[in-house]
């Protein structure tokens, strides 16, 4: 795409329309114009404001009562919801949980996808079948995933894949996500997101591969450089900075929401509960606490806003630079 | 997963087959039924719905069914729901989409809420019937807002043979049972299964329990915070890290495939199994309490169960209260048919249970001197929210091996917050 | 002489090095395929084998029989709503991704194209939405929902999900960047903007569309916290909710669920196969603009 602007500057503004939409637009007047725009955008901001705003306000309302089991609660509570959550206690635990999810999870994410790009992208004969192959994955569901994890390839017992293979050289079944000492339930988690993930993240690899100039490489050749890890590190790299931004971006806010495979794999354990799971069972599930759920969810997106706007600031958007 | 008894047994393929008949001539039924207008009191208008949890056995959702087409004042859907039942009906409860009548366990949250109307009128004629623990378990503030259906004694099973081969007498004591669990580890059979989570959910109060500890006092305050269960926690540790628990099976501990298929030689679950695991193993197989631990250790049978409730959003309470004493105060053969006829349940009522022959021999007559005898009950002021705490607490110091002490002292604080909430 | 050089070593002789490297990339590349693979196999190997042939003491390459069987039984087992979730699951995917297409294109146009004083603020609006995962949200719109008496509802499952800001953003991206000649030509032939809009705007953005339109199915048809929160009622679960619950319920057998699962994931991957250029687009696009 050839966007030049990302700022809001309202792009009807900035280019001066032709003489006779200037002429229809002298006809209409402003008044005109306004009324196509809220023809046209009406309808979604409407839903935009009720869907999302709403709940959003209504989510910061609750955050200050004591809502237990109702969401037209009356007893304020001020500040408490959010000062019990943010003590030591299962909500920062979670939120521990996802940052060593995050931090496992979103370098392999990066590193693996690459890779397979730059495979993808070196091979001459079956490129179309092997991009697909390592794509497909993304269109099955987490919850998919996690039942063919947990039932066929790392149950706990003689017959599942893993432990079939161990069973192979001898080794003694293992219980991977009954147990936190080794932890192998992070293997589990960490490879389902893998192999859900990489294809996404590689097409996107692949897009941006294509769009670095040959000529950037010839000459680095002619300098000297060698194809392979230099040309790469001083070359594909730095050019593929934009997609990698966005990319880091968007498997951190991917992991901030995981839910599906650690409600589907393991769920409510309190070794392996990121923040979503966390919320989903204080507020929605047995809890019913709407209170504690509404302050735990507002802290979480300030949270996300903080590391989205951070990163905005020190890598830029990944999107000014197009 | 709530904590307590799931009843749920694996399908095999055959018996959904039968399942799939039975519907079909159960809905044959129902057509003649309304022919002969019986059905006419469907059309009057009136809709219940009516909501379970997913019962394994086999034809238990066409008996829950077949009673809602027989009540004839009102026409009653009945919702079948597997999964994270607990979850379901919750969210439910706070929507206006939620069950006119449900079964559950009693949490005295829902009734200090008014989520759930109190039902000491449709009771009163046969309170007697019942006995003073499963009222206790269901009243807030002296009223009565559940009336029990069935209750179920949740306890270890072992298998004879296994026991015999390996020299191991059943065990009396915690010690003996992590050493009858070490010598029954051998041969691809592990010693002893305790559910996908290593016991650290179902076992939650049971453990609190055995060590002669209770969770809450009578008057309502933390009574688990002290040397007794953090001595509790290390002996589940100490089973725990002795890698014989089974671990990671398909299914959960509530049902007994690993148990039956040969998977493990011990497996907690509940009465409810018995008639599956008796097909399965014959009679190869026996049953004790969780033993105790420590000098004021005692035996402990979890005594779950479900109790149906009307929810205070009901459309028409009074209906659904009407429908209530019918199905569970009044029919008493659908409730004897509940019971007995396809997992086996303790009748909650004294006259049902005089009858319950099926219950009154073997094995199953020594579960229910056990359940009356070493039986525990759920508090209702043990709420949803502390059954998750203190399962946190297990799970933290028995899987996660965290210090005891301060995890029995964390779920004190937690548990305290809660309290607050009902106070 | 720079640029001879340039030719000389794009037209060298490959050397053996390259040539044990190509030999190396392949070996990698088809190890990799085949991890990728496995959970596909494993997906077919299960729904058509016998519980006894999965829970064996030896692992089974392959069922030695196919028991297509297991088909018929589970589109008629009472306990697994299979047909009933899946329908479900394609009118949200359907009717989620026609109105978000819908919705999110006109408001995009509007942004991109219609002058209009508080557009500026508008759009801010819109771009902080993208900062609020919606699934934190999920709490009060439940509540929201529930309060409409839309929950275990087809809309209820549709309609908080069509006013995408991230949706509605890159369509915006994607206008900002449309020729305005087609557009002033429209309207040299008098048609207005609406006019304009559906017959030269939205049929010369096809690709685009058809890019978003994959990407939206797919996350519909994947969707899982949202239905699993609103789809209380039987009646009202996707595929999705319907196969988590029989993994936490435990109580069919093996072979079914994967059975099930396998069936979820074919409409997807015809889906794949046949709109895969769409749905590379659609991501390189999604992504990058992300």
């Amino acid at each position: 795409m050839t966007t030049t602007t990302t700022g809001g500057a309202p792009p009807g503004a900035t280019a001066p329309p032709g003489p006779t939409a200037k002429a229809r637009r002298d006809r209409h007047g402003v008044r005109g114009s306004t009324r196509t725009f809220w023809l046209f955008a009406g309808p979604f901001l409407a839903g935009l404001l009720l869907f999302v705003y709403v709940p959003v306000g209504w989510s910061f309302y609750l955050s200050f009562f004591q809502a237990q089991n109702t969401v037209t609660p009356t007893k304020f509570v001020g500040l408490d919801n959010y000062k019990d959550i943010l003590t030591e206690g299962p909500f920062t635990d979670s939120l521990w949980t996802f940052t060593l999810f995050a931090l496992i999870v979103v370098p392999l994410t990066y590193v693996l996808a690459l890779a397979l790009a730059l495979l993808v992208h070196r091979i001459r004969v079956a490129r179309a079948f092997f991009r697909s192959v390592f794509f497909i994955p993304t269109a099955c569901s987490y919850v998919v995933a996690s039942m063919v994890w947990k039932l066929s390839i790392f149950n706990g017992v003689r017959f599942g894949l893993a432990n079939t293979v161990l069973g192979w050289f001898g080794i003694e079944p293992v219980a991977w996500i009954g147990t936190v000492s080794p932890p192998w339930y992070w293997l589990v988690l960490v490879t389902l997101r893998l192999w859900l993930q990489l294809g996404f993240y590689m097409i996107l690899f692949l897009a941006a591969l294509q769009q670095i100039p040959k000529e950037l490489y010839e000459a680095a050749w002619t300098d000297g450089a060698r194809p392979g890890w230099q040309t790469f590190r001083h070359i594909t790299l730095p050019q593929l900075r934009t997609t990698s931004v966005a990319v880091v971006l968007l498997m951190l806010i991917a992991a901030y929401q995981a839910f599906d495979e650690f409600y589907n794999l393991l769920p409510n354990t309190p070794y392996a509960r990121p923040p979503l799971v966390y919320l989903y069972y204080t507020a929605l599930g047995q809890g019913q606490d709407f209170g504690h759920g509404s302050a735990g969810a507002l802290v979480l997106s300030a949270l996300i806003t903080m590391v989205t706007l951070l990163q905005g600031r020190i890598f830029g958007f990944g999107k000014a630079d197009r | 997963m709530s904590p307590e008894q799931n009843p749920s047994r694996p399908f095999g393929r055959r018996s959904f087959l039968r399942a799939s008949g039975t519907v079909a001539a159960a809905g044959f039924l129902a057509a003649c039924a309304g022919n002969t207008g019986r059905g006419g009191g469907a059309s009057s208008g009136k809709a219940i719905s009516q909501w379970y949890h997913q019962y394994g056995e086999a034809g238990t959702q066409q008996a829950a069914l077949r009673y809602a087409k027989a009540y004839s004042k009102a026409n009653v859907s009945v919702q079948w729901i597997p999964g994270d039942y607990a979850s379901k009906l919750s969210s439910g409860l706070v929507s206006s989409n939620g069950p006119d009548v449900f079964e559950f366990h009693p949490d005295v949250q829902m009734a200090k809420s008014g989520q759930i109307v109190p039902l000491d009128d449709i009771i009163a004629d046969v309170k007697s019937d019942f006995t003073e623990k499963d009222l206790a378990a269901n009243s807030v503030d002296g009223k009565v807002y559940g009336i029990r259906m069935i209750d179920d004694p949740q306890f270890l099973y072992y298998r004879k043979s296994l026991l015999e081969k390996a020299g191991v007498e059943p065990p009396t004591t915690f010690d003996e049972l992590i050493e009858a669990s070490r010598k029954l580890d051998k041969g691809g059979v592990k010693g002893l299964y305790l559910g996908l989570k290593g016991g650290s959910d179902i076992l939650a109060s049971p453990l609190v329990w055995a060590t002669g500890s209770e969770l809450l006092t009578a008057d309502h305050k933390v009574a688990f915070d002290n040397p007794e269960t953090v001595e509790g926690l290390k002996k589940m540790r100490e089973l725990y890290k002795s890698k014989t628990l089974l671990l990671g099976a398909p299914t959960d501990w509530f049902d007994p495939s690993a148990f039956t298929q040969g998977l493990t030689a011990m497996q907690w679950c509940g009465l409810w199994a018995m008639p599956g695991i008796q097909k399965a193993l014959g009679d190869d197989f026996g049953i004790v309490p969780l033993p105790g631990i420590g000098s004021a250790g005692r035996q402990v049978v979890y005594n779950g169960g479900w109790s149906t409730y009307v929810s205070a959003k009901a459309k028409d309470v009074d209906a659904a209260k009407a429908f209530v004493k019918w199905l569970w105060i009044e029919q008493t053969k659908f409730q004897e048919d509940w019971c007995t006829s396809y997992g086996f349940h303790i009748p909650p009522r004294k006259s049902l249970a005089a009858k319950a022959t099926k219950l009154q021999s073997g094995t199953a007559a020594e579960a229910v001197k056990l359940f009356e005898t070493k039986g525990h009950y759920d508090d209702p002021y043990w709420t949803q929210g502390m059954m998750t705490i203190s399962q946190d607490m297990v799970n933290n110091a028995v899987v996660s091996g965290k210090n005891p002490e301060s995890e029995v002292a964390k779920a004190r604080t937690r548990v305290e917050a809660e309290l607050k909430k009902i106070a | 002489m720079a640029t001879s050089s340039t030719t000389l070593v794009r037209g060298r002789p490959r050397t053996v090095r390259e040539r044990a490297g190509s030999v190396a990339v392949y070996t990698v590349a088809v190890a990799a395929a085949l991890l990728f693979l496995v959970p596909f196999y494993l997906l077919i190997r299960n729904s058509l084998a016998t519980d006894a042939d999965i829970t064996g003491a030896n692992w089974k390459f392959f069922p030695t029989t196919l028991h297509w069987e297991n088909i018929p039984e589970l589109f008629n087992d009472p306990a697994v709503p299979m047909a009933r979730s899946m329908w479900n699951s394609l009118v949200v995917g359907v009717l989620g991704t026609t109105g978000q297409l819908l919705l999110c294109s006109l408001a995009g146009y509007a942004l991109a194209r219609v002058p209009y004083r508080h557009a500026n603020k508008i759009f801010y609006a819109v771009l902080a939405t993208l900062m609020i995962p919606s699934a934190v949200t999920f709490v009060p719109s439940f509540v929201l929902v529930s309060s409409l008496g839309w929950v275990s509802s087809l809309q209820g499952l549709i309609v908080p999900g069509l006013f995408s800001g991230f949706t509605a953003f890159l369509f915006r991206q994607y206008f900002l960047g449309f020729p305005k000649e087609l557009e002033e030509a429209a309207r040299i032939d008098g048609l207005g903007s609406w006019g304009t809009y559906w017959r030269i705007v939205v049929p010369n953005s096809r690709g685009f569309f058809s890019a978003i339109a994959v990407i939206t199915f797919i996350t519909n048809w994947n969707a899982f916290l949202w239905p699993l929160v609103i789809g209380q009622d039987q009646s009202s679960w996707t595929v999705q909710v319907a196969l988590s619950t029989f993994t936490t319920a435990q109580t069919i057998n093996i072979h079914e669920l994967f059975l099930a699962a396998t069936v979820s994931i074919l409409p997807l991957m015809l889906v794949f196969l046949f709109l895969q250029r769409y749905l590379v687009e659609g991501v390189a696009h999604t992504g990058i603009k992300g």
